[in-house]
């Protein structure tokens, strides 16, 4: 059952996320919170979850750290902390309410762990994967059986996009600081990486249909390489063009198309079974994995100064 | 017909594309126009909706050739049927508002956010699945805040509050989803009610739900982000946010509530939420009437109303059949009233600070000669809102005084009649304000004793556009109050499925 | 106790905490970290909950519903830092640049 692994992991887990939120300094924070990151990676692979590990690593844990320390580094410090008797107080305050907020929700979520529902969905899904347009589970769930949810989740990522764009003064991003790199072995190495992180991406991708991965983790590791050209100060016009808007959508386009078509087409809303519907499954995480690379990168630089 | 329930969601995120693509690519001009049209055809479904579900109860759709609980389901009762009614509609007026000029939009922006966020109501309104609405939320709050952040510098800071807290608010209702999923193993929202067995289990999961709601409807004392993001909007934004944005949160409150707590209610905590509404009603309203400025006025009058919706808890869940139901009605004809009369306060609000570069209260003095229509539109709203006869929020007030006197709980009376006064204080206030044209002389006397900080001087007047869409929605508020029987059937129409 | 729930618990304390410190720091960046440890306290309950019934073959449900809930934290993130970037340099603008005396 339990083992001191588990438990040295579940205190490692602990203290990463009370450095991260008590940290002395902004840049401690974030930090901390990115070796959080990592052992919440360990956690998942521990829980049996690949998936959400590699997710973990690709998405929560790299694509966040480089927006958290990008916003870090900008400015060291802006607020200051309020002065020390009322900070003493609050703080008893905040341990005190904590610790009793986390008994109760934590005995709540622990009796609920052990009911066992008569019929549970997790049953029920698990035995329809069978029948679904791909093999590996969570694919199913994701593009098949709940598709619905995963198409409102690349809305947000537009609407994110969208959002960021309207923060700057011409809504481009083409007045964004650009940074200049002339180190010949950074330069030497972006050329390296680049390919092979485009083509480890694209294998994610299709490996998502049988074994873990999948658009998500294929999409942040796009949107490392954009980054990547980024900051290496390559390729301007393709982190910066025209495209960029298209790109981020092209997911949520895609799959709203899909979603119509099959009706269209005779079928439910978003019903993507049978012969074709391998083939459109793919074509959606292909367009899933372009959104969520550029979109993520756009939100990225659009938070830099823009030039005046 | 059930065909029409994913069309109410694709079809602004369709609009929402092609306006991104027109505003980013150009032509510009364009957009307005798509948007505008995509939201009348946006109506035009939630009518039809409307229509099914009056003449033959609520609408149901499993999507993806799957069937629950493995595929999500979307659903459409009276309840859901009357928010997509007023969402859509609302939303166009606004839009014939917001095209009259881009500086009242803080942009072309503003377009594809509105789509963006009309998708996220609809999609929250149709949604039978528990972690599908988590998802819908997060989309509307996205949308949410980037239209307050159009506002320009000063909304950055409010915009970003709002976020937060709103984000905070989506967790706390994904940690109760987690609950009820543990519990009854299904995501659907009418099949874990059915599962559901109460005890702490339940009243964890309902607690930590409603709390996170309650932050995104802006419960008092969880409301403070509200004023300074819903005031420092851009005119055409804060009508969406107050009428629009804050109805969605608490549809799904009152949809967790009735549903999931069906027979294993937790009396004491829906009287809890009465109480925290009450003085919510009568704290928020003391408040606007101290505001100096005219959108803070609307936007603490929100604080206020906000506090009465919550009334329903106390008298849905602890009042017996026929008060509840009196109760439910009222409280759901009251929230549509709201938002009819706060989109049109906000419009004529954003028309006053448009036409005259500022919404402080004293440089509006006398403003109502030069602007006789914003001036009524605000008159209109303000009376319906404080509940006078024959408006619909009368109507709405009137239900749920004869719900407190049916189920006994004659407390919530004095807080009905109060809070009413109160808010036609605060009306009469900027109406005396905006009428005041006696002492024109003495103001320029004011002014050059230096008792102002700026004198007004940029007075220009506003687009015919811009003015009678907030007297519309103020006279609807007292047309839809005399056909407030075809809403009220709408309601019971669809209720076979809300429990009640 | 199993491994499930010594997990659930940490999840709890991750989610508590994380909101407390977002609630009641002043600083824009620790509160959007603060943020993300209350999500991830979310995530990792759902996580610990799809290995109750069976630990070698958790649910793939919980799964997916984890990682729609990561991409859309990170979007949000995304354009949380974009806003607290821009309004601290508007900040910087208008006060003159100051070093930080932290």
């Amino acid at each position: 059952m339990i083992d001191v692994f588990d438990v040295l992991l579940g205190v490692a887990v602990l203290l990463g996320a009370a450095a991260a939120l008590y940290g002395s300094r902004r840049i401690v924070g974030v930090m901390s919170f990115l070796v959080l990151g990592l052992l919440l990676t360990v956690l998942w692979a521990r829980l049996g979850a690949p998936d959400i590990a590699i997710a973990e690593a690709a998405i929560a844990s790299g694509v966040t750290g480089a927006f958290l320390l990008a916003a870090a580094t900008d400015h060291p410090e802006t607020s200051h902390e309020e002065g020390n008797v009322g900070r003493r107080t609050l703080m008893v305050l905040e341990a005190a309410i904590g610790v009793s907020a986390v008994t109760l929700v934590g005995v709540a979520a622990v009796s609920a762990a052990r009911i066992a529902p008569a019929d549970p969905l997790e049953v029920q899904a698990s035995a329809a994967v069978a029948d679904a347009v791909v093999d590996h589970p969570i694919t199913a769930v994701l593009l098949d059986f709940r598709a619905y949810d995963t198409l409102l989740e690349i809305a947000v990522l537009a609407a994110a996009v969208v959002a960021a764009l309207a923060l700057l003064c011409d809504s481009r991003l083409t007045r964004v600081a650009w940074v200049t790199e002339t180190r010949p072995v950074v330069l030497g190495f972006v050329r390296l990486i680049a390919p092979v992180v485009v083509m480890l991406a694209g294998w994610l991708l299709v490996a998502g249909s049988t074994r873990p991965g999948g658009a998500f983790q294929a999409g942040a590791m796009l949107t490392g390489v954009f980054l990547l050209l980024y900051l290496s100060g390559r390729a301007r016009s393709m982190v910066t063009g025209k495209w960029l808007v298209p790109a981020a959508l092209i997911g949520l386009a895609v799959f709203v198309a899909a979603g119509v078509g099959t009706f269209a087409a005779g079928r439910e809303w978003l019903d993507v079974a049978d012969g074709w519907g391998g083939v459109v499954v793919l074509l959606i995480e292909a367009a899933l994995t372009v959104s969520i690379g550029a979109g993520l990168a756009a939100l990225f630089i659009a938070g830099n100064p823009e030039r005046a | 017909m059930a065909n029409l329930l994913p069309v109410v969601v694709l079809l602004p995120l369709v609009g929402a594309i092609l306006t991104s693509l027109t505003t980013h690519l150009g032509p510009r001009r364009l957009t307005p126009l798509i948007s505008t049209v995509t939201t009348a055809l946006v109506l035009a479904a939630g009518c039809a909706v409307a229509f099914q579900v009056g003449s033959s109860g609520p609408l149901m759709l499993v999507l993806g050739g799957w069937e629950t609980p493995v595929a999500i389901a979307l659903m459409s009762d009276g309840f859901s049927a009357a928010m997509l009614l007023m969402t859509a509609g609302v939303g166009l007026v606004v839009c014939v508002f917001a095209s009259a000029t881009p500086e009242i939009t803080g942009g072309y922006w503003f377009w594809p956010l509105w789509l963006f966020l009309l998708a996220g109501l609809n999609a929250v309104y149709v949604s039978a699945d528990l972690f599908n609405t988590y998802v819908a939320l997060e989309l509307l709050t996205v949308a949410a805040v980037a239209l307050v952040a159009l506002g320009g510098r000063a909304a950055l800071l409010p915009a970003l509050r709002y976020l937060l807290i709103a984000v905070l608010g989506s967790l706390l209702f994904l940690l109760g989803v987690a609950l009820v999923y543990a519990e009854t193993g299904t995501l659907a929202t009418f099949g874990a009610a059915e599962e559901t067995t109460g005890g702490l289990v339940l009243l964890v999961a309902l607690g930590v739900m409603t709390l996170g709601l309650a932050i995104k409807v802006a419960l008092f004392p969880l409301h403070s982000w509200l004023p300074p993001a819903h005031a420092g909007a851009p005119a055409a934004v804060s009508p969406l946010m107050s009428a629009l944005v804050i109805k969605a949160a608490f549809f799904v409150l009152a949809r967790m509530w009735i549903n999931l707590s069906q027979g294993s209610a937790p009396t004491e905590l829906a009287y809890v939420l009465g109480a925290v509404g009450s003085v919510a009603a009568l704290w928020g309203a003391a408040l606007a009437l101290r505001q100096s400025k005219l959108k803070r006025v609307v936007a603490y009058s929100t604080v206020a109303q906000v506090g009465y919706f919550f009334l329903l808890f106390p008298l849905v869940i602890a009042g017996d059949g026929a008060a509840s139901a009196l109760a439910w009605e009222g409280a759901l004809v009251f929230l549509f009233a709201h938002g009819l009369a706060k989109a049109a306060m906000f419009m004529a609000a954003g028309s006053f600070a448009h036409a005259h570069g500022t919404d402080e209260l004293e440089q509006l003095r006398g403003a109502a000669a030069r602007m006789p229509v914003a001036s009524m539109s605000m008159a209109i709203a303000g009376v319906s809102l404080a509940g006078l006869p024959p408006t619909l929020a009368f109507v709405g007030k009137w239900q749920l005084l004869h719900a407190s006197i049916e189920s006994g709980q004659w407390w919530w009376i004095p807080v009905l009649l109060i809070g009413g006064l109160l808010t036609f204080a605060y009306t009469a206030r900027v109406l005396r304000i905006l009428l005041d044209t006696e002492d024109a002389d003495d103001q320029q006397a004011k002014v050059e004793q230096g008792k102002f900080t700026t004198v007004r001087t940029d007075y220009h007047p506003i687009p015919q556009r811009m003015q009678y869409p907030a007297l519309l929605l103020a006279v609807l508020t007292i047309v839809l109050g005399l056909r407030s029987i075809d809403l009220t059937e709408l309601l019971q129409a669809g209720a076979a499925m809300g429990g009640l | 106790m199993s491994r499930a729930e010594l997990f659930i618990i940490v999840g709890v304390a991750l989610f508590v905490f994380g909101a407390a410190r977002m609630l009641l720091t002043g600083d824009l960046i620790r509160r959007v970290v603060a943020l993300n440890v209350a999500g991830a306290g979310v995530f990792l309950i759902l996580m610990s909950l799809a290995t109750v019934r069976d630990a070698s073959e958790p649910d793939p449900v919980l799964h997916a519903l984890v990682l729609t809930g990561i991409v859309i934290t990170v979007s949000i993130t995304g354009f949380a830092l974009a806003l607290i970037r821009r309004i601290e340099r508007t900040e910087i603008v208008r006060s003159g640049p100051r070093e930080s005396d932290g």
